[in-house]
């Protein structure tokens, strides 16, 4: 080991995967909008051919917003953060470097792989789990890497205490780890036979109410260890950092990850209310739903409060704008979800355009808006440059949340007309629509959706713009900015 | 103090967050395990053609926009037949019931849907249904339905699930090539319903295009 | 028993064994505060002062590390 004083932290890997951020982030963004534009003017299903159909788009959207934007946002901030919060340089061990970069190019090179293969329609149809087995097990292998690179950091840590924001990457690691295992078993066909058919093929472990119950079981708490329990680590790192505010109560952040590691797990059986799936467990992911509240206010709320006697930050810095509306969707969210898992409302809500409204308040919102947050934040510390421009900054902003507003407003509304004509009956007590009915009249919302879809993208192409132009072309910066960080 | 040494040593700390986490699971879905996965009585599983079809349903998304799971309201069972049970999914690896409808429930599709409407709404769904937004996939009369990988799934889950086929499913080349007829002797039944020419000689050659598996498939569901 | 009633006593006294947890912490967190054993607030700090050089809010032993470093 060398002196200490040269010893700076490496920030080499948090920037590779700002750029894959960046790049999915894209790409995801880009064919969502498609896909949004194909449900008001069908007549786009056609320009890629087979290739092109809603059908085959909207899982690569979903996947590579995922797996692509999220989890590369996830690592390039844990690469960032985790290394400062435990006060230890990843320069202080080859090991972790190589593990580090070794994750890093199995990760894009299988990210961009199994894209394509949705493309070519190769699926295992399950939500949010359609990769096929061979690239579940990169899946895997990546994930088993970056458990090695968060271990050993925290085996080499100067820092005894291990900060809330650890606590949060850690329970994303295992739980995505445990989730995604379970959910994906299945038996390759060709190895189970003596080679026949396709080497793709897999046939799930679990049949019919069993799989189902399984999936939302991931699928819903994918989203918690996804886009929960990372993102609210990183904002109780960010927030705090950019303000020069502690969190409000340390001892409130604690409870809360408790309360959401216990509670999160209850309620993945939201998704099949009035299906076959047994009474009692839907009254259980019902009435977990709502007190799920309790965790996630309790973080959104602690949040808030750290910004208190501190509010006029809000007008100067662009930024904290960015991190408090992220949590104010983040409140929105949580409270929409269980709103949509009490059974009576499900029953009109399920099925319909409310659900991908949900979905996008909270991603847009608050994934979306936090991960561009940290990055704006990251970049004059990784790059030693001035942010390029405050004003287009500023500009992205109320783009995107205008952008936000128009989505899920258009949806709420859609998702509700469609579920409350498809049970509308006459004086007979016959069905007053048919189905095609209840499609034609969404027309109107949406084109809306896909108006919001092109401004988000807008303002995201903008904010990957603006880090372009920080990274050639920003004032350079002689030392480390403490909190604030500069722009020009 | 148990809980000071907890946040101290990053080992046991992940531990307790992992047996936090999986609790939920092991008291919901473990313990029912044996008995969601009863069929109903007397339930065959699905053909090779069928299963083909299902793969052909999965490779393009149809469960993106269609539901299988008709919820147990009036103006549900109104609109699409019985509401659903759980018996009726034992042998779907894997479940399709969707989570949006875009488009109708396919559940009971089989009984009020025909081969003849199928293949003209396939090729262009808003001509039959004027109004709706779903593409044509007009791909399928051409590309090839994979009958072989169909075979290597209804012999895995056999020998894996017990899953009820016949002894003839046999993970060999032999064995396959036997019930290859059998499979091209269905999709011929489906093609004399069809008009498209191209399709029955496709068929009358002894290939299946995805559009006759599919229809296998969507017939078959009731 | 079967399994079904298994399952409902499992739950209950999971559910009931994880709360006591869950406020036996919550009364650990103030108590230990109040006695002065522990300050939960400073380790808000770890992210305003996190430079490489600064100094950790609570060390790990100092033998440990380098008992670590010369292993390498």
């Amino acid at each position: 080991m060398q002196s200490n004083a040269a010893l700076e932290y490496d920030y080499s890997l948090a920037k590779k995967f700002t750029f894959l951020t960046i790049l999915f982030g894209f790409l995801g963004m880009l064919v969502g909008t498609i896909i949004a534009a194909q449900m008001a003017f069908p007549e786009l299903n056609y320009l890629l051919g087979e290739y092109g159909t809603f059908s085959r788009l909207r899982p690569i959207h979903t996947n590579t917003v995922v797996f692509g934007f999220t989890v590369s946002g996830i690592f390039a901030t844990w690469f960032y953060l985790g290394q400062r919060v435990l006060k230890v340089s990843m320069a202080e061990s080859k090991f972790l470097m190589i593990i580090g970069n070794l994750q890093f190019w199995i990760y894009f090179v299988g990210a961009l792989l199994a894209t394509v293969s949705l493309l070519f329609g190769v699926s295992a149809s399950k939500e949010y789990a359609e990769y096929e087995w061979p690239f579940d097990l990169v899946v895997v292998v990546v994930w088993v890497l970056w458990g090695i690179g968060i271990m050993g950091l925290i085996g080499i840590r100067r820092e005894k205490a291990l900060y809330i924001s650890v606590w949060y990457y850690l329970a994303c690691f295992l739980g995505i780890a445990m989730l995604y295992l379970f959910n994906n078993m299945s038996i390759p066909t060709y190895f189970a036979t003596e080679g026949l058919g396709s080497m793709l093929h897999s046939v799930s472990m679990y049949s019919g109410t069993n799989d189902a119950l399984v999936q939302w079981w991931y699928g819903h708490n994918a989203v918690a260890f996804g886009f929960t329990v990372p993102i609210v680590g990183m904002i109780y790192y960010f927030l705090p950092k950019e303000s020069g505010q502690a969190i409000y109560s340390y001892k409130l952040s604690l409870l809360s990850f408790w309360g959401l590691m216990f509670v999160y797990l209850w309620a993945g059986s939201h998704h099949l209310l009035w299906s076959t799936v047994p009474d009692w467990m839907q009254t259980m992911g019902s009435a977990f739903s709502v007190v799920l509240i309790l965790p996630s206010w309790g973080s959104a709320i602690n949040m808030l409060l750290t910004m208190k006697g501190e509010w006029n930050q809000l007008t100067e810095n662009p930024l904290i704008k960015f991190m408090v509306l992220a949590s104010t969707f983040y409140m929105l969210s949580t409270i929409e979800g269980p709103i949509q898992a009490i059974k009576s409302v499900n029953a009109i809500a399920h099925f319909t355009d409310w659900i991908p409204g949900h979905v996008h308040d909270g991603v847009l919102g608050w994934v979306v808006f936090m991960i561009m947050a940290a990055i704006f934040h990251m970049a004059p510390r990784m790059f030693k440059r001035e942010l390029y421009s405050k004003k287009m900054m500023e500009q992205q902003f109320w783009l995107q949340t205008t952008a936000v507003v128009l989505y899920f407003t258009s949806m709420w509304i859609a998702g509700i007309t469609q579920g409350m004509m498809w049970r509308a009956v006459d004086e007979y007590g016959n069905l007053m629509y048919s189905f095609i009915d209840t499609v034609t009249v969404l027309h109107p919302y949406y084109v809306i959706r896909t108006v919001a879809g092109v401004l988000y993208l807008t303002g995201f192409v903008m904010f990957a713009y603006n880090i372009y132009k920080t990274m050639t072309a920003g004032k350079v910066l002689t030392q480390e900015p403490q909190f604030r960080t500069p722009m020009a | 103090m148990f809980f000071h040494w907890l946040e101290k040593n990053p080992f046991f700390f992940a531990s307790a967050i992992s047996i936090v986490i999986s609790f939920a699971g092991l008291i919901e879905i473990v313990p029912n395990f044996a008995k969601a996965a009863k069929p109903l009585v007397d339930m065959k599983p699905r053909s090779v053609l069928e299963l083909a079809g299902k793969n052909v349903y999965m490779k393009d998304g149809c469960m993106t926009c269609h539901s299988q799971m008709i919820r147990p309201f009036k103006s549900e069972t109104d609109r699409y037949g019985d509401y659903s049970l759980s018996g009726e999914y034992a042998y779907d690896r894997p479940f399709l019931w969707g989570s949006k409808r875009t488009g109708p429930d396919l559940h009971r599709v089989g009984n009020y849907r025909t081969t003849d409407w199928h293949e003209n709404h396939m090729l262009n769904p808003a001509e039959i249904v004027p109004g709706s937004i779903m593409p044509a996939y007009k791909h399928q009369f051409t590309n090839l339905a994979d009958i072989e990988t169909a075979y290597a799934e209804a012999v895995t889950v056999k020998n894996a699930f017990h899953t009820p086929y016949g002894d003839e499913f046999q993970g060999t080349r032999a064995a396959w090539d036997a019930h290859k007829t059998k499979v091209l002797a269905d999709a011929a039944a489906i093609a004399a319903d069809m008009k498209n020419q191209d399709v029955k000689d496709a068929v009358a050659k002894g290939e299946v295009p995805e559009i006759v598996a599919l229809i296998a498939y969507l017939n078959s569901l009731k | 028993m079967d399994i079904r009633e298994l399952q409902g006593y499992a739950s209950f006294f999971m559910t009931i064994f994880l709360v006591i947890m869950l406020y036996g912490y919550i009364i650990h967190l103030y108590r230990s505060e109040k006695r002065g054993e522990r300050d939960y607030e400073k380790y808000g700090n770890i992210a305003l002062d996190d430079e490489v050089t600064s100094t950790p809010i609570e060390d790990k032993p100092a033998s440990q590390r380098e008992y670590k470093e010369e292993n390498k």
